[in-house]
């Protein structure tokens, strides 16, 4: 009888094959784990410093980053209200608070800055999305983020509004994505809810 | 030189003869979501090719000593294998791909046509030939599915690999934001398929004709 | 949340994976089987009711999976593996419980079972509930939805295709081809809900 054929042959087979394999899998994931996790510090990093307004060259290596990160940021206090501070010569100069809510596909993560004044806001940025690719990933780019720099927050229940294309834009509104109807307006009601929280816990602490 | 035939055969049947995509319209499941923009399909397409080509290799390379019972289990977990390294690999690697294609590399593990070759050929063939067969597969795959993203970011997006593209970018074209979301994909591979069969048929009636 | 608001967050996941988010029309998932099994409305209503179950059960048995096996011991990156052979070892266990014990049921339904190992639909909905960090109570909602909406999705494009029979069609689009297209107009017209579940 061939070994093939024995009972026990398929199971110790299954169980070396998985074995093999597996002990490959983890070998490689332990080895770039620490990679993994970097980069995920770094792109936190970049959307923060891409929130405020600070000069960031386009192609800025991670380890750039990491030092303009630690030289302007400072971690956030109880008169913050969970919002990192950027922090130029002891005085500060924006807040920076992450947001995160849930997208289409899956959650959102984001930075959004806030001048000293509580009101103006300085830039948006996303560090983790899984939305559409060309379609509500759009958030990301350019043409959608810029829109937000120099806006206002209103002094009402939805103080920075994501509107259709076709409605016209004040002080305190963007436009939404084209054709993304259900990653903006998720990605606007919970913007909002944490930009009221946030707010309303500013106003309390201060 | 029966085998030097016999791997242009392999590569011809994988390309047109057989080509999963438009033939039987298998294993779309997993890129066809991602098929939007040029540069996410071709970094699935590599991903494809990569766990096709070394898959097959690989359960061709042990396809003596697995037993029958454990066969699927044993090629689920190869297939599995080359998609976690790969997909572990962009993490590290490549990570602002690995944020816009989302679960999409994982599911490639259940992508028909990767089994699809590992029991129709990998299981009766020895190695180098069946990672010519798994590798030109998930090319005649790629082929289609590049196809359906250059239609679909042209159109509607107005560029192609993020490249404005003349005519298509200014304000004489209005961008066919269907073709950006599903509907879009369907439409477009349904009438690739039609062009592709057609000829296809049309190449057949010929020889057919020939014949009498 | 209250009791009546959680209840409203699954009914609210539960229908938008019906409709709105479908797990075939919109994210393309379990194409395979939908082109090749579509042909009749009866095969389709047992493979559609398979999958509802099995796709139901087998993601909460992945959530448990991956909340007290893989991440305790930071093993997430093995899900794909983990993920199939719970599910592949589900469909085994359940065609052997069906077959010895109501073989009326499994001359209906045991004959789909094999089909669905091989379904991405439910891999994707396993996976996706690990990236939307969904709680089991959401995961079984989100099953139990994308199920329902997979196996809608087949019945009707069965429903259209016994019409078709009759139809006069381009030899080039015979099969996969108008498949296709069908597809493409069952997408467009379930965007439509997209409206209807826009408030909270």
């Amino acid at each position: 009888m061939a070994i093939k054929e024995k009972a026990w042959y398929p199971i110790v087979f299954m169980f070396i094959a998985t074995l093999f394999f597996s002990a490959i899998l983890i070998a490689f994931g332990s080895f770039t784990r620490q990679r993994v996790q970097d980069n995920e510090r770094i792109a936190f990093e970049r959307a923060v410093l891409e929130a405020l307004p600070i000069d960031l060259p386009l192609k800025a290596s991670p380890p750039a980053i990491h030092t303009m990160y630690l030289e302007y940021i400072k971690d956030s206090t109880d008169a913050s209200a969970g919002a990192l501070r950027y922090m130029k010569n002891d005085s500060l100069i924006a807040y920076a608070l992450p947001l995160e809510g849930p997208g289409f596909w899956a959650q959102i993560r984001g930075v959004i800055g806030i001048a000293a004044d509580k009101k103006t806001i300085t830039g948006i940025s996303f560090y983790e999305q899984n939305e559409t690719p060309g379609l509500g990933g759009e958030i990301v780019k350019q043409d959608f983020r810029n829109q937000f720099i120099g806006k206002l927050l209103a002094d009402k229940d939805i103080p920075l509004e994501i509107r259709m294309q076709s409605v016209l834009l004040d002080e305190s509104s963007v436009h939404a994505v084209t054709g993304a109807t259900q990653t903006s307006t998720r990605l606007g009601r919970f913007m909002n809810d944490q930009l009221m929280q946030w707010l309303h816990a500013m106003k309390e602490t201060n | 030189m029966l085998g030097k035939k016999k791997t242009k055969d392999v590569v011809l049947d994988a390309l047109w003869g057989d080509n999963p995509v438009f033939r039987q319209v298998l294993g779309i499941c997993s890129a066809l979501a991602v098929t939007n923009l040029v540069i996410n399909t071709v970094v699935m397409s590599v991903a494809v090719i990569f766990t096709t080509a070394l898959s097959s290799f690989t359960v061709s390379l042990l396809r003596k000593y697995t037993p029958r019972v454990v066969r699927m289990m044993i090629e689920t977990l190869i297939i599995a294998f080359y998609v976690i390294l790969f997909d572990q690999a962009l993490k590290a690697y490549w990570p602002d791909m690995s944020r816009s294609l989302g679960p999409y590399v994982g599911l490639i593990i259940t992508n028909c046509i990767i089994m699809g070759r590992a029991e129709a050929f990998a299981n009766a063939n020895p190695p180098a030939i069946s990672f010519v067969d798994g590798f030109f597969s998930g090319a005649g795959y790629a082929i289609v599915l590049l196809a359906v993203s250059v239609v679909r970011e042209l159109l509607g997006m107005g560029s192609i690999l993020g490249i404005p593209m003349p005519y298509f970018s200014t304000g004489l074209w209005d961008r066919w934001i269907i073709m950006v979301m599903p509907p879009g994909a369907f439409f477009t591979l349904a009438i690739i398929v039609w062009i592709l069969r057609s000829v296809k048929l049309a190449h057949e009636a010929k020889i057919q004709g020939a014949k009498k | 949340m209250t009791f009546g608001g959680h209840m409203i967050h699954l009914v609210v996941i539960l229908f938008a994976s019906v409709f709105t988010e479908n797990i075939l029309l919109a994210r393309f998932l379990g194409m395979c089987s939908f082109l090749s099994v579509s042909r009749q409305v009866k095969t389709a209503v047992g493979l559609g009711f398979a999958v509802v179950f099995v796709m139901t059960f087998t993601v909460a048995l992945d959530w448990l999976a991956f909340q007290y096996i893989l991440q305790p011991f930071h093993l997430e990156f093995f899900r794909f593996i983990l993920f199939i052979i719970i599910i592949a070892a589900f469909v085994q266990f359940v065609e052997m419980v069906i077959e010895r014990y109501s073989p009326a049921l499994y001359q209906t339904l045991g004959i789909f079972l094999p089909l669905i190992t091989v379904n991405c639909a439910i891999l994707g909905a396993s996976l996706f509930m690990v990236i939307r960090d969904y709680n089991l109570a959401e995961g079984i909602a989100f099953g139990l939805g994308s199920g329902i909406g997979w196996m809608l999705a087949i019945v009707a494009m069965a429903g259209i295709r016994e019409k078709l029979t009759t139809a006069r069609i381009p030899a080039g689009l015979q099969g996969p081809g108008i498949t296709l297209i069908i597809a493409g107009l069952m997408a467009l017209a379930f965007i439509g809900f997209t409206g209807v579940l826009s408030g909270r």
